[in-house]
């Protein structure tokens, strides 16, 4: 025996420990550096799944049937191979569209419902409360059973002296601490995940501790305790599947199914995957870890169990305290203290993730609608979402105390757990058909959930009540009002499942039915069709920036209002930083000048669903805008809106690639003259001595670079001035033939010491042109150096070819040099793509050709290139004779 | 890898599991043989859910190309 001041100032130094965590983590959440955002962490997190039903229930529930207790745990285990696919799109929804609980996750897919919000909470609530009562009854029972005061264990005592009622109380005054921080629930509560995560390693660690003492000290090896439990004649059933019934496999797989549900469904559990969640990345590691953390608390499930029958013998002790009354009846008290220490981490853990995630449900679904209702206007009501969550704490752990109090060994109380989860596999069908099929309704989840709910109430938790004796068994043997088809537990005479595989398989089957059927009844509505693409493609429509996802909204706005409003939920500084932000994220200068478009609502009320919830956001932001009725025609429509946003911005994010090319190619060409000037000018200034003739060399050199430099700063501007649109253009006559003429003198020198010769193939005249003169000449001369830079040295020939028709001019400019390959033809008009690789390619700018191109395209005509490797190659252009002048 | 390889791996050894751990299989192992001091199916039991775990965390922690993945 331990004395009860020992075991009080060891839990309560284990609160004391978690607060210190839980505080630690928050401190270095705010500095920046959080400890929570690490795939182990988010894992270990999920252990809350563990709660002190299965801490001591498991080994109870393997010492009356076997390995029975494992499909509470292969369930998790397969829901979470679908991890990836599944658990990472709610946590992607949730991300996005900032949904803080479960509640909200369905209310929000079928058109921001109240009603279906208000409908899961009560289930929630319902379920949860009296497994929250359970966890309280656990702590109370391993505590009395440590001190040795049976009184306790049952809330024998006045209750001012139940330490029970205390730890009740501490663990709310935990929660509040850390679960309530923010006032925005979709920001994590990094202290409380860091507790729950050590909590899970404690209560591991605990297990594995008195497993080892079980298997190695209580008995040599797990060897001895399977092969003594196998010569016992009472025993020896529990070594394998037990029972000849007919319906095992059937009930094997409703708890696999059910346990399946639950790890995903459970308040604590979306709360910690998917609310909680840092990173989505982190459900890879979580996918294959959680379960092995499952695997590692059970191993030694068995043993126990086996070792505390062979132990006590049959009927000695309660198998649901073997954990504890073993290390006992052993004296080992150290290690009953950390058995008892495992089975609070258990469940504090259960009952800290479940008030928060309940209490936000509570407040933001059932509490807050209400008060919205009464205090319409423009009260400041920025602190009451945080005052309510904290009242729905403390009332949801006082009201699991009663219910403790009052239930005590009642069966209702013992088989709760189980229960629970038939409660919230109810979800299931809405959340995940929401989630990955786009016809479900609002009607049909409706229905589907209330049904459910109301089977599940019949055939199970009614009869749970009624076995505890608290209402007349009568209507479980001869069914509602005598009429035998109702019996709950044999509905429409139904028989030979359990009664747990019975209320699974009457609730899931109708909920799932009425759902689908319900929902196909009509076609969805705007709202709901609008949520439906939300949720079912939210890959596709997240990741680019929030700008991209479709707003289906249409309607009046007013930013002030929408500010007052915001100031009213979030508080006016709030208000202040937000529309600020957004102010700044939409270049203006002032608040006042935002547009109040459908983005800025959207904006507010997904800020405004942090705190509130989205269906009670989606009401009150209604309430101060003018919103016009949506068709499904007009979501089509504005979801191709959408698109066209996005594919827009992927094209600016290429021109901004383009724009950062060109800048670097710029750079790149300007470096090459200025560092050849540099290098010979210090080579002068170093070398006073160096003789002139040499010295006239390097000076003509510079003078040949900053030539260059100066050409290819002019052509980078002029291309500016082209592309921008400011270039100067005058309009003149020009005769072409002239041109050509004028351009061949020019050229005259370059040609003649390549030892090139030029023909002219052209007709006798010419219409006139209207065109920039100096520009076309620009374009000529351009086309004509290159020949010559190409052009084999002294057996060069370049044909210039003028031909006229009714259309155009075109002009083509021929040269046996060695053409230029097919794969590099495409590049030669982009800036800086010099034709041939940048070893041998003739001194030039990379900008000529490309500026051609621009001044032929500015007065409507076009320019090609024809060539043949080998053959040399052909450029050419036309200029319509007339063409509608541009802007410019 | 891609998501959707993953996807489809993940998908099939859900499957599996569903079947290795499920009845009637799990009746196979059922037979009262001891392995090395352990019944036959606990040990089958744990052994497999064990394999699922190995196999689950080397499709989700391969290497992945995309990023995405």
């Amino acid at each position: 025996m331990l004395s009860a001041p020992l075991v009080l100032a060891a839990s309560f130094a284990y609160l004391l420990l978690l607060f210190g965590v839980a505080h630690f983590a928050d401190a270095r959440g705010r500095s920046g550096r959080s400890v929570i955002g690490n795939a182990w962490i988010y894992t270990l997190s999920m252990g809350v799944y563990c709660t002190a039903w299965t801490y001591f229930g498991s080994v109870g529930r393997a010492a009356s049937s076997g390995l029975w207790f494992l499909p509470i745990y292969l369930g998790p285990t397969l829901a979470m191979l679908l991890a990836w696919p599944v658990l990472r799109k709610m946590i992607r929804i949730a991300r996005q569209y900032r949904i803080t609980s479960i509640a909200d996750f369905i209310a929000s897919r079928y058109g921001k419902s109240r009603a279906l919000a208000a409908l899961v909470t009560v289930i929630a609530l319902v379920g949860i409360l009296p497994y929250v009562a359970l966890q309280l009854k656990a702590i109370s029972s391993g505590y009395a059973l440590l001190t040795a005061t049976p009184g306790e264990a049952h809330g024998g005592g006045p209750w001012w002296r139940d330490s029970t009622l205390y730890f009740a109380l501490a663990l709310a005054g935990f929660t509040i601490a850390f679960g309530t921080r923010h006032l925005d629930t979709s920001e994590r509560h990094e202290g409380m995940v860091a507790a729950i995560a050590l909590e899970s390693v404690v209560k591991l660690l605990a297990f594995i501790a008195v497993g080892v003492f079980v298997c190695w000290g209580l008995f040599d090896s797990p060897g001895e305790i399977f092969a003594r439990a196998a010569a016992r004649a009472d025993l020896k059933p529990l070594l394998g599947l037990g029972g000849e019934s007919r319906f095992t496999g059937g009930q094997w797989f409703a708890l696999t199914l059910l346990a399946m549900l639950s790890v995903i469904f459970l308040p604590r559990q979306f709360q910690v995957m998917v609310v909680e969640n840092v990173d989505e990345r982190h459900v890879k590691r979580a996918s294959w870890a959680f379960p092995l953390y499952l695997l590692l608390i059970n191993l030694f499930v068995l043993p126990i169990a086996l070792g505390g029958l062979l132990h006590f013998g049959p009927g000695g002790a309660d198998p649901d305290t073997f954990v504890l009354s073993l290390p006992l009846a052993l004296d080992q008290p150290a290690l009953a203290l950390v058995a008892f220490i495992g089975g609070l981490s258990a469940a504090t853990g259960m009952i800290i993730v479940e008030a928060i995630a309940v209490s936000t449900m509570v407040s933001n679904d059932l509490v807050m609608p209400l008060l919205l209702r009464r205090r319409q206007g423009t009260r400041d009501l920025s602190g009451t979402p945080l005052a309510v969550r904290r009242v729905v704490i403390v009332a949801l752990l006082l009201l699991g105390y009663l219910y403790f109090r009052i239930a005590g060994e009642a069966y209702a109380l013992v088989s709760i757990g189980l229960i629970s989860f038939a409660a919230v596999a109810q979800f299931a069908p809405a959340l995940l058909g929401g989630m990955f099929w786009k016809g479900g309704t609002r009607a049909g989840a409706l229905a589907g959930l209330g049904a459910g709910f109301a089977l599940w109430t019949y055939t199970l938790m009614l009869p749970s009540i009624a076995k505890s004796g608290w209402l007349p068994t009568a209507f479980m043997r001869d069914g509602l009002f005598g009429l035998a088809l109702l019996r709950p537990e044999q509905l429409f005479g139904l028989t030979g499942l359990d009664s747990l595989s019975h209320a699974l398989l009457w609730s899931l089957l109708v909920n799932a039915g009425l759902y689908v059927v319900v929902s196909l009844a009509r076609a969805p509505t705007a709202g709901e069709a609008g949520q439906a693409l939300l949720f079912v493609d939210v890959f596709e429509r997240s990741g680019t920036g929030a700008a991209a996802a479709p707003v289906f909204w249409r309607g009046r706005a007013s930013v002030a209002g929408l500010q007052q409003l915001a100031a009213r939920f979030l508080g006016a500084e709030a208000a202040q930083r937000l529309f600020a932000n957004v102010a700044r994220q939409r270049g203006v200068d002032q608040i006042e000048r935002i547009a109040a478009d459908a983005q800025l609502v959207q904006h507010v009320e997904t800020q405004l669903a942090g705190a509130i919830g989205s269906a009670s956001a989606h009401a009150v932001v209604a309430g101060v805008v003018d919103e016009e009725p949506l068709a499904p025609a007009d979501i089509l429509r504005m979801l191709d809106e959408a698109s066209q946003v996005r594919a827009q911005n992927r094209q600016l994010e290429s021109l901004d690639k383009l724009k950062d090319d060109f800048m670097s190619s710029v750079t790149h060409e300007l470096r090459t003259p200025l560092t050849s000037i540099r290098a010979f000018a210090e080579l002068m200034r170093d070398d006073p001595a160096m003789d002139s003739e040499q010295r006239q060399q390097f000076v003509a050199l510079i003078v040949a670079e900053a030539e260059r430099l100066s050409r290819l700063v002019n052509q980078v501007l002029d291309m500016a001035k082209i592309e921008s649109g400011h270039g100067d253009w005058r309009n003149e006559a020009i005769d072409l033939r002239e041109l050509i003429a004028h351009a061949l003198q020019t050229t005259r020198e370059a040609f003649r010491e390549r030892g090139a010769e030029v023909a002219v193939e052209q007709p006798d005249a010419v219409p006139l042109l209207h065109a920039d003169r100096d520009r076309l000449l620009q374009v000529l001369l351009n086309l004509l150096s290159n020949a010559a830079k190409f052009v084999p040295p002294g057996r060069g020939r370049v044909v210039i070819k003028l031909s006229s028709d009714a259309r155009a001019a075109t002009i083509e400019v021929r040269d046996n040099g060695p053409g230029i390959a097919p794969d590099q033809q495409q590049y030669v008009f982009e800036k800086f793509r010099q034709g041939g690789d940048a070893a041998n390619r003739p001194q030039g700018t990379g900008l000529g050709l490309p500026i051609s191109r621009q001044i032929v395209e500015h007065f409507g005509g076009r320019m090609w290139l024809q060539s043949v490797p080998g053959q040399g190659a052909c450029f050419g252009f036309d200029l319509p004779w007339h063409h509608e002048q541009t802007a410019s | 890898m891609s998501t959707s390889l993953r996807n489809q791996r993940l998908l099939a050894l859900f499957a599996v599991g569903w079947l290795l751990l499920n009845f009637p299989l799990l009746t196979l192992w059922d037979s009262g043989v001891s392995v090395a001091g352990i019944p036959l199916l606990p040990a089958a039991v744990f052994i497999g859910w064990g394999v699922l775990i190995g196999v689950a965390a080397w499709i989700v922690e391969a290497r992945d190309g995309d990023g995405d993945g």
